[in-house]
């Protein structure tokens, strides 16, 4: 299905979204998506958020976060990211600080149908002194019910809906990938259900000849939406790298509120879809700079699983 | 002895100085710049056998550029394994297999608590910072803690603003009295001035070597906290030859480093 039914028709105004990715296989092409059909409140979460989130924060779309971190990596600071919580541009959004332990951790309980789960970080920080929209759920300190010691608690997450892209997937939505994972597999898993963002879609066979890669089965899957070059400027192992370039154009253009907007502008509200998108690039930066980033081609060893 | 060419930058300084913590056979999780560079210093020196992994999910990568990132493209081709956040951060570093781990902060205390969260409040801050990240897990469990930072009395202090990543909290027995592993905590922080290490009494950042083109008395005025100077204190060893060799030859062809000099290691 195309990306913007996929959004219309699983992504509401008040969601609790995860949305996947680590540098590797951000799903850039669902939130320009959704920056466009203008959804509103929605809270975002996942570990080691990025520029991707920077711009829903930048956009309006987000009311809440609960995350661990967000920065620009190799360029600083999130620009939007500190508008809004330095200057209430365009609002303040309302922060849930965990860190890249515990959230991953959350969203495991989440994908394992339990309550909550123990984790040992977190202790003597002042990350237990500030609690926000969780109130007093935001973690549990309890004595052990086995040995007495200190234990911290922190609740399951269970999003609404999780958006992932993945290198390929079948139609019915067995999704698969390789290379950095992130917190991809149990955000995905915790949610509701989840929309899959792939490069390619693949023959159920073709999932077959290599079933461990899969990190989400169908019956979880609302949506797949092919969208080749998807997660530019991010990367995908396998298809194109990072776009470094790209990466300090947006650092560029979001120092300034009225840059960020002629930003959005351009890459987002001028252009309809991801092919849009990719001639834009090419339009404006010229093939040779598109061509380059992919990714050069190396079959893995092949595995067998017969018997 | 070895030779010691003195065409060195302060930052190739610096990253020597996180190789030499790094024992052979140290399981070590990075985050990218210092870390990694230290750490790969010591793979190719002292600790052949130390092996590296970063948050992202990845364990002992072989990238062929230097990674810009712990999610970068180059850390994917080689790797003996990829897994995810939970992998690294539960599996290994929360089961209590990481034996130093690699942080650096924009605000660092006497004690090594560390400061990535905000300057100035919390609900209303002057700057608002990315956040703790793998860095809080990383400082509260792995055994041992390196901590880069720039020496002046605006990045070190003595108080900070908001503890993201937990050293010595308050002193002796605070991080057992929290709740965290024992025998875990900062071992040194490493600034482009000199090395601090921790007094095992008080807990408190101690002098233990001055840079070259450094001074005691100048530390001291640099340092927002009565610092302390330890019996035996002398100049830090510059890089060797073979670690020079190392960075510009094997680990940085491009001279990446000296991007650190732009942002004050000097």
């Amino acid at each position: 299905m195309p990306m913007d039914e996929a959004i219309k028709q699983h992504v509401n105004s008040g969601d609790f979204l995860f949305i996947g990715g680590y540098v590797c296989r951000t799903p850039f092409a669902a939130i320009h998506e959704i920056i466009r059909q203008g959804k509103k409140d929605l809270t975002i979460t996942r570990g080691n958020a990025s520029d991707d989130f920077d711009m829903m924060i930048g956009a309006g779309v987000v009311k809440r976060f609960i995350g661990t971190f967000l920065s620009l990596g190799l360029y600083g600071l999130g620009r939007c990211y500190r508008r809004s919580i330095e200057k209430e541009i365009p609002h303040k959004i309302e922060i849930e600080e965990y860190t890249n332990l515990s959230l991953p951790m959350m969203l495991l309980a989440g994908s394992m149908g339990m309550p909550f789960v123990p984790v040992k970080d977190m202790a003597g920080s002042d990350l237990l002194n500030v609690k926000s929209f969780m109130g007093e759920n935001k973690y549990k300190m309890i004595d052990s019910p086995f040995d007495g010691s200190p234990t911290l608690l922190v609740p399951a997450l269970n999003p609404d809906v999780a958006i992932i892209h993945v290198q390929q997937a079948d139609e019915s939505g067995n999704a698969q990938i390789w290379g950095i994972g992130g917190d991809c597999k149990v955000g995905a898993n915790a949610a509701k259900k989840v929309i899959v963002s792939c490069e390619r879609i693949v023959s159920r066979e073709v999932i077959g000849k290599d079933p461990s890669r899969t990190i989400v089965p169908d019956f979880k899957v609302a949506a797949v939406v092919e969208e080749p070059f998807g997660a530019h400027p991010g990367y995908t192992p396998g298809f194109y790298d990072v776009d470094f370039f790209f990466g300090s154009q947006y650092q560029q253009a979001s120092n300034t509120v009225e840059g960020f907007e002629e930003f959005l502008n351009e890459w987002v509200f001028g252009l309809q879809d991801r092919k849009a998108y990719i001639q834009h690039y090419i339009e404006r930066f010229g093939y040779g700079v598109f061509k380059k980033l992919e990714a050069g081609f190396d079959y893995g060893y092949p595995v067998s699983y017969a018997y | 002895m070895h030779e010691h060419p003195d065409d060195y930058i302060k930052p190739e300084l610096m990253a020597c100085c996180g190789a030499r913590e790094i024992s052979d056979g140290n399981v070590v999780l990075v985050g990218t710049g210092f870390p990694t560079m230290s750490a790969n210093i010591a793979k190719h020196t002292n600790a052949p056998y130390a092996t590296l992994m970063q948050e992202s999910g990845v364990y002992d990568a072989r990238p062929t550029r230097p990674a810009l990132s712990v999610g970068d493209p180059c850390l994917n081709p080689g790797a003996a394994m990829i897994g995810g956040l939970v992998d690294v951060m539960a599996m290994f570093l929360q089961a209590g297999w990481v034996d130093v781990g690699f942080l650096s902060g924009s605000q660092v205390d006497k004690f090594g608590n560390i400061n990535t969260t905000v300057i100035g409040d919390y609900d209303n801050p002057t700057s608002r910072l990315p956040g703790s990240g793998g860095a809080n897990p990383i400082g509260s469990l792995a055994k041992k803690i390196l901590i880069i930072a720039l020496h002046d009395t605006r990045r070190l202090a003595e108080r900070i603003d908001f503890i993201t990543t937990p050293g010595y909290i308050d002193g002796p027995g605070a991080r057992e009295k929290a709740g965290l592993p024992p025998d875990t905590g900062p071992e040194v922080i490493i600034t482009n001035k000199a090395v601090m290490r921790f007094d095992s009494g008080t807990k408190e950042a101690y002098l233990a070597t001055y840079h070259p083109d450094s001074s005691v008395d100048e530390i001291a005025a640099l340092t927002p906290w009565d610092l302390k100077v330890a019996d035996d204190v002398h100049e830090t060893e510059p890089p060797r030859a073979e670690e020079l060799r190392v960075i510009r030859e094997i680990l940085d062809p491009f001279g990446m480093i000296k991007i650190y000099e732009g942002r004050g290691y000097v």
